[in-house]
């Protein structure tokens, strides 16, 4: 029983936190975020060459062979570094792909070539062979594919099999919405929720992209209030700041402690992953949604801005409570399941 | 990262659930006075006698020599199966034990570790003071060293179990002229030592297990002194950091409990409000976010033995839910909360109720607390 990164967990998270740095500054993911579509294909491919999307799948699909836990720390960085572009919806869409046995595909997916981005739609909808729904796209612009993850199971469908496609403005600038219809859609491949809980490890891996904005919040304020100097010492020494940010950290921990144990449990089958999944969905979107909130309050006026980067953490906090399941529906999946047992056997 | 569990810490885990529902007491314990002394220590023994006492204390001093892990799958167990609180027989297993094992002697290792495991004594907390609260290290309660001996003059309050206790963790100020942190020493106290005065204390909950202890010209023997004279703070904060770390786990486990008997009462009074089951859906998430937290702060321990102020986001987190919690039964019993007594399968909610006023105070503040995690986690500014 070990809950915190192993020393090559730890360097893999420090690789992609150092590529992200350099590949995905802020300036540049706000240049992104100006474009028609926020993915950065020349980044995309190198992340394709990187393995990223398919970290989490077995070698003899072409993956990478890690876990759940693995891709929870890939995650925690795209969520630190407000990387913008469909990763989540594309790891997922690698995964349905090779679990229906459709290799080609899955190759493709990892390779980085064909693109998938997230549908969501009402929780009464399920995955089918054929879709007929109203949908929600997230980040769908240029993509090829787009994944549909419901309790039923998950499915990807051609992004140009839709009809009534509307572009929407987002709250979060580095997030492309529309909204679509799908009528009779014929699915590409489909997956039984059975074989694999795809609804589940996305729930997991938008709290481990969460726990990455609720981080970041709380070192963006920490940092701002060791350097702030106000009445001739910095505002960190005042308590109503230094509490805020100290919020920040119990919220971020209990978090990230929370994901990985979910993201553990999940991988490893027990009955109590449903249990662990939906409590890390709610902390950790709640730690994101609050951090964030603290982090432009803590920067005053400056926080305010669009030129500084506090906001996009308060909008992209939205983009993850909403995906895959937002707080009220965890909730009351919460209340629903029986309670978790103690100790992890 | 994994969640593999040995199959020896799975056996032992059976072990200890079978062993803990044919041995553990079922009558209730008793509130308070010898009665619960009695009742207290005669559990204990009974743990020892089967070898359930110090888990993770070295095999030397009467432990198992077992991991933390172990440890904390006992307790775990242990608040299940809602067996009585450790309350008198914390300081000793969790405070004063860890901390004698850490910076102790050898003489006071194997003078005291045994007893406290035998469950032959009581041991109390003696830090803060009247005007000690948070700012601990200005403590006044003075220790003069004569021949051999300390004379301690002064007084200490918040002391739990002080009446019934049979030693004491004292923290002494031996130099008045240094620093305040640098003049302090960490000291023994037999609390049956003549000019030791004892006066209890009612709580908000009202109970009278806390006390303020009085010494006039108290003598303990200078063999007492833990650390060098005048290091006792770092003594003393190592014995918070053990405080602030794994040592709650069986309070952690039981809010758990408490969420699940919420739950049922809330089903059983019929309650359809959507707010109050929101309420209730979110404690149970953090509840399983608390135990994850303790995992963490096991795995941590593994790397950096010596508990680090990663403690006090554990400490803080817990406070805050279990007062969450508590006041959520208040609104699910409804015009209930005004009537004492039990109700659903849970004993005493008003007592809990009550008594978790305290979790944001005992132990160090929940604002200092922050200070704690701001200045030693971030690294922001004092």
């Amino acid at each position: 029983m070990d809950l915190l990164p192993s020393a090559e967990q730890a360097e893999i998270a420090a690789s992609i936190a150092s590529f992200l740095g350099k590949e995905l500054p802020m300036t540049r993911v706000r240049e992104l975020g100006a474009q028609p579509s926020s993915r950065d294909a020349a980044t995309w491919r190198t992340c394709a060459e990187l393995g990223w999307f398919g970290l989490g799948l077995p070698e003899q699909a072409g993956g990478v062979g890690y876990g759940l836990a693995e891709e929870a720390l890939l995650f925690r960085e795209i969520g630190r570094f407000l990387a913008p572009g469909p990763f989540l919806a594309t790891v997922l869409g690698a995964r349905v792909a090779a679990a229906a046995g459709a290799h080609d595909l899955a190759a493709a997916i990892v390779a980085g070539s064909t693109v998938v981005g997230s549908a969501e739609a009402d929780r009464s909808v399920a995955a089918d062979s054929v879709l007929a729904a109203d949908l929600d796209l997230y980040d769908a612009v240029d993509a090829d594919l787009v994944l549909l993850a419901t309790d039923a199971g998950a499915a990807l469908y051609e992004t140009s099999a839709f009809s009534n496609v509307v572009a929407h403005e987002c709250i979060d600038p580095l997030t492309r919405v529309a909204t679509a219809r799908a009528e009779g859609v014929p699915a590409v491949v489909v997956v039984p929720s059975e074989s694999e809980a795809v609804y589940r490890r996305g729930a997991v891996l938008v709290a481990a992209m969460a726990c990455g904005l609720a981080e970041q919040a709380r070192d963006l304020s920490a940092e701002h209030a060791r350097t702030r100097v106000q009445f001739g010492k910095p505002i960190g020494v005042n308590q109503a700041v230094k509490h805020a940010c100290t919020d920040m950290a119990v919220r971020a921990e209990a978090a990230t402690c929370q994901t990985f144990y979910a993201a553990l449990t999940l991988d490893g089958g027990s009955v109590d992953a449903p249990f662990h999944v939906a409590s890390a969905k709610v902390v950790a979107t709640n730690a994101a949604t609050l951090n964030a909130r603290a982090a432009v309050q803590v920067h005053g006026g400056m926080g305010f801005t669009w030129e500084h980067d506090a906001h996009l953490l308060v909008k992209r906090a939205h983009v993850v409570s909403v995906l895959f399941g937002d707080r009220r529906e965890h909730l009351a999946r919460l209340l629903a399941l029986p309670p978790a047992q103690r100790g992890w056997a | 990262m994994d969640l593999n569990v040995s199959p020896a810490d799975v056996e032992f885990r059976d072990e200890v659930r079978t062993w803990l529902h044919e041995h553990g007491p079922a009558e209730p314990r008793p509130r308070g006075g010898r009665a619960m002394r009695e009742f207290d220590v005669a559990w204990q023994r009974t743990q020892y006698d089967a070898g359930w006492a110090g888990i993770n204390w070295p095999v030397e001093f009467g432990g198992r020599g077992l991991s933390l892990l172990q440890q904390v799958i006992w307790y775990e167990e242990y608040a299940t199966l809602g067996l009585p609180g450790i309350d008198s027989c914390f300081v000793g297993n969790s405070h004063a034990g860890p901390t004698l094992i850490s910076r102790g002697n050898e003489q006071q290792k194997s003078f005291h570790l045994p007893k406290i495991l035998r469950g032959e004594v009581i041991w109390a907390q003696g830090f803060s003071e009247p005007e000690a609260g948070s700012d601990l290290a200005s403590l006044q309660t003075r220790a003069e060293v004569d021949g051999d001996e300390l004379v301690v003059t002064g007084q200490k309050v918040w002391t739990s179990y002080a009446d019934l206790a049979d030693w004491q963790e004292l923290l002494v100020r031996t130099d008045r002229d240094a620093a305040k942190h640098k003049g302090i020493t960490w000291v023994i106290c037999d609390m049956r030592s003549p000019g030791v005065d004892v006066r209890p204390l009612q709580t908000m909950e009202g109970e009278h297990d806390f006390a303020e202890v009085f010494y006039d010209e108290v003598r303990i023997p200078l063999t007492n002194v833990v650390g060098a004279i005048n290091d006792g703070w770092s003594v003393a904060m190592s014995t918070l950091s053990f405080e602030r770390g794994t040592a709650f786990t069986a309070s952690q486990t039981k809010l758990a409990e408490t969420v699940e008997q919420l739950i049922e009462l809330a089903h059983q009074r019929g309650i359809a409000d959507d707010e109050v089951a929101r309420n209730l859906a979110t404690a149970r998430a953090e509840v399983a976010a608390l135990g994850a937290m303790t995992y963490a702060g096991v795995s941590r321990n593994l790397r950096q033995p010596e508990p680090g102020p990663e403690g006090s986001i554990l400490k803080l987190f817990y406070a805050e839910l279990s007062q969450r919690v508590y006041r959520l039964a208040m609104d699910v019993l409804g015009p209930e909360q005004l009537r004492l007594g039990a109700a659903g399968t849970h004993p005493d909610w008003h007592h809990d109720y009550l008594l978790s006023y305290s979790f944001s105070i005992g132990g160090g503040t929940s604002e200092i607390m922050r200070n704690i995690i701001g200045e030693r986690v971030l690294g922001l500014p004092r």
